[in-house]
C-alpha cells in the first residue's frame, strides 16, 4: 500500500514530456478525483454494511418506537433492554458455550493431524505420495450431504448422537483436505538443507517436525487455525443431523428458525442477531490479517 | 539441489519405508473412516429402497437412478442449481474485480478499512445471513420494502421470499453479499503482484488506460480467475444452509437445490435410497468438475 502511494509522485517527477502538465491545477483535479473515488467507495461500503446498520438501529429502540416510526427511521426511544431479553429467548448461554467447546477442541486436533500428514507429504518420502494427495485434496470437492445418512448411522452405533462430541469426527474429516493442502504447500518451501543438517546431528523425523517445522510455520498455522475455526463455528448441516435436544445446540443450529422464535418481536430479533454476529465481526476485525493472508497464499496456486 | 535429488533417491525411499505412514496415519484414518467410508456407503444405500428408518431394505439396482429422470422437482433443482452457480459465481467475480481495481487505485483512501467492510459478510455463519436477509425481506416490516416505499416505489414491494417468481433471485442476493469478498481479496492480492514496470513500459508504448487494463492487467489475472472459478464451482454444488434457512426450498418447491432436495427426500419423505442417489450423482459431478483443480494442487 505504501509502495503504490509513494510510487505516484515519483512518476510525476520523471519529467517525461507527457507528464509535464502535472502542475498545480493538475494537483487540484487529482485531489478532487481522490475525493470522488473515496466518496463513491465509502457510499458503497455503507450500503454494503447497511443490513447490519439497520439491525443495530432496530435493536437499540423500543418496540413501540419501531412500530410507530418504521424500519428505516432513526431510533428516538433508545433502550438496551432488547439484548438481555434476546439472550434469554435465543438460549445463547447454551449455544455459545457449545460452539466454543467444539471449536476449541476440534480445531487444534484437526490442525495438528493435518500438519503431521502435510509433513509426511511435503518432507518425508511417503510412498504413493501423489495418490494420497489426490485422495485427500479431492475431499474438498465432496459435499457434506452425501455422507450425512451413513454418518448418522455410525454415530448412533457409537452412541454419539445428540452429543456435541458426535460432531468431532466428521468435522475433523471434512476440515482435513483444505488444512492439509495449505500446510503441505507451505512446508514444501522450508529449506531441505536445514533438515539435512539437523539429521546429521542425529535428529529424527519427529524432532525435526517439532523443533523446526512447527516453529518455522507459525504464521501459516495461525492462518489455518483461524480459517478452520470460522468453518467449524459456522457449520450447520451436520449439527442439524446429529444434535436433537435444545440443550446441545450449537450457535449455527440455534439460529435456525430464529425468526420463528421471535415471531413479530423485530427489535428482539435484531438484538438476537447482533448477539450472534457482533463477537464474530470483532474477532474478524482483529484476526483479518491471518484470514486474508491464508486465503491469498493458501488458496492461490495457479 | 543435489541434496534434494539424493534425498529423493530410491535408496532413501526404501530406507524410510513405512515410517512416514506413521505421520500420515492419524489424519488418513479419520478421513477414510468419516468421509470416504460414509460417502461410499451412500452409494450402497442408493441401490436400495431403504426408507431411512426401518432396518429392512431391498436391493433395487439402479431403480433410484432411473427414477431421477422422471422427477420434475429434481429437474427444477438442477435448473435452480445451475442458475445459482452462474449468478453467484459471475456476479461476485465481476463485483470483486471492480472493487479490487478500485481499492488498488492510489486515488482511494482508507483501503484497509474498505476491504474489511466488503469481506465482512463472508465470515458470518450462513444461517445468520439467512436470518438477517429473511428479516430484511419481511413483507411488512422489512427494510427492502421499506426502502422501496420511501423512494416512492411502494408498488414494487413484494413478499420477496414468499413469491415463487422472486424467491430464487431473492436468495441469490445474500449469497452474492457473502461471496463477493473472496474474489475481492484474491484479485487485490494479484493486482498488487503485477510489477509496476509492465504498466510503465505499456505507457511508454503509448497504451491508454483501457489498453493497459486489457493487455497488462487482465492477462496477469488469469491464474486468479481460474482459482476463483474452480473454488466457486466446487462450492456451488454444496449450497444448502442459505436455502434451507431462508426459503426452506419454497415457496412450494420453487427454490429446491440438489442438496436440499436430497435432504427433503431422506428426512421428510423417508426416501433415503432415492436421496442417496441424488447425492451420489451430485458428488460425482462435483468431483469430476473439481479434479483439474485438485490435480493442479498436487504438482510440484
Amino acid at each position: 500500500m505504501a509502495a503504490t502511494l509513494t510510487a505516484t509522485p515519483d512518476r510525476a517527477q520523471d519529467g517525461a514530456p507527457a507528464l509535464r502538465r502535472r502542475s498545480r491545477p493538475h494537483a487540484r483535479t487529482r485531489a478532487a478525483r481522490m475525493l470522488a473515488a473515496t466518496g463513491v467507495l465509502a457510499v458503497l461500503a455503507v450500503l454494503w454494511f447497511s443490513p447490519l446498520l439497520i439491525l443495530l438501529s432496530t435493536a437499540v429502540r423500543t418496540a413501540a418506537d419501531f412500530a410507530g416510526n418504521g424500519t428505516l427511521s432513526l431510533p428516538h426511544d433508545l433502550t438496551l433492554r432488547n439484548f438481555p431479553a434476546a439472550w434469554e429467548t435465543g438460549r445463547f448461554s447454551t449455544t455459545y458455550v457449545n460452539t466454543m467447546l467444539i471449536t476449541v477442541v476440534k480445531t487444534p486436533i484437526g490442525v495438528f493431524i493435518s500438519a503431521l500428514l502435510a509433513y509426511a507429504l511435503a518432507k518425508l518420502e511417503l510412498r504413493y505420495r501423489r495418490g494420497v494427495m489426490i485422495l485427500v485434496f479431492a475431499g474438498q470437492t465432496v459435499p457434506i450431504y452425501i455422507a450425512i445418512v451413513p454418518l448418522f448411522m455410525m454415530e448412533r452405533s457409537l452412541g454419539l448422537t445428540d452429543s456435541l462430541w458426535g460432531l468431532l469426527p466428521p468435522y475433523l474429516a471434512f476440515g482435513l483436505p483444505f488444512t492439509t493442502l495449505v500446510l503441505q504447500q507451505y512446508f514444501r518451501w522450508l529449506p531441505d538443507e536445514l533438515f539435512e543438517a539437523a539429521r546429521m546431528d542425529g535428529a529424527g523425523d519427529l524432532r525435526i517436525f517439532l523443533q523446526f517445522v512447527i516453529p518455522l510455520s507459525l504464521p501459516v498455522l495461525v492462518t489455518v487455525t483461524v480459517l478452520d475455526m470460522v468453518a467449524t463455528r459456522n457449520e450447520m448441516l451436520m449439527a442439524l443431523i446429529i444434535l436433537s435436544s435444545p440443550g446441545h445446540n450449537t450457535l449455527a443450529l440455534g439460529m435456525l428458525n430464529f425468526s420463528g422464535t421471535f415471531s413479530t418481536d423485530y427489535t428482539g430479533l435484531s438484538a438476537g442477531i447482533l448477539i450472534a454476529v457482533v463477537p464474530i465481526l470483532v474477532i474478524y476485525a482483529f484476526l483479518q490479517r491471518w484470514i486474508v493472508g491464508g486465503l491469498t497464499t493458501g488458496a492461490v496456486k495457479g | 539441489m543435489a541434496t534434494a535429488a539424493l534425498a529423493r533417491s530410491p535408496r532413501g525411499a526404501r530406507r524410510k519405508g513405512w515410517r512416514p505412514w506413521l505421520y500420515a496415519a492419524p489424519a488418513l484414518v479419520v478421513y477414510l473412516a468419516f468421509l470416504v467410508y460414509p460417502a461410499a456407503r451412500s452409494v450402497l444405500i442408493s441401490l436400495t429402497d431403504w426408507n431411512g428408518i426401518t432396518p429392512t431394505m431391498d436391493f433395487t439396482g439402479l431403480d433410484n437412478y432411473r427414477r431421477m429422470a422422471d422427477d420434475p422437482v429434481l429437474g427444477l433443482a438442477v435448473k435452480n442449481n445451475v442458475a445459482w452457480a452462474v449468478v453467484t459465481i459471475l456476479v461476485p467475480m465481476l463485483l470483486g474485480l471492480a472493487l479490487a481495481l478500485a481499492l488498488n487505485s492510489c486515488l482511494v483512501r482508507g483501503r484497509a478499512l474498505l476491504r474489511t467492510v466488503f469481506y465482512a459478510p463472508a465470515v458470518l455463519p450462513l444461517v445468520t445471513v439467512a436470518t438477517i436477509w429473511g428479516w430484511l425481506y419481511d413483507p411488512s416490516a422489512g427494510a427492502v420494502n421499506g426502502a422501496l416505499r420511501a423512494v416512492g416505489l411502494g408498488s414494487l414491494a413484494q413478499s420477496w421470499t414468499g413469491d415463487d417468481a422472486f424467491a430464487l433471485w431473492a436468495a441469490m442476493v445474500p449469497a452474492i453479499w457473502v461471496r463477493a469478498g473472496f474474489p475481492l481479496l484474491l484479485y487485490l492480492a494479484a493486482l498488487q503482484n503485477i510489477p509496476e514496470d509492465l504498466y510503465e513500459s505499456a505507457r511508454v508504448d503509448g497504451a491508454g488506460p483501457w489498453q493497459r487494463f486489457r493487455f497488462v492487467t487482465l492477462p496477469a489475472l488469469r491464474p486468479t480467475n481460474y482459482v476463483i472459478l474452480a473454488l466457486s464451482l466446487i462450492e456451488s454444488f454444496k449450497v444448502f444452509d442459505l436455502i434451507y434457512a431462508l426459503t426452506y426450498g419454497g415457496p412450494g418447491r420453487s427454490t429446491q437445490m440438489l442438496g436440499t432436495w436430497m435432504f427433503f427426500n431422506v428426512f421428510a419423505y423417508y426416501e433415503a435410497g432415492y436421496g442417496a442417489a441424488i447425492a451420489v450423482v451430485t458428488t460425482l459431478v462435483a468431483v469430476l468438475v473439481g479434479i483439474p483443480y485438485v490435480l493442479s494442487q498436487t504438482k510440484d
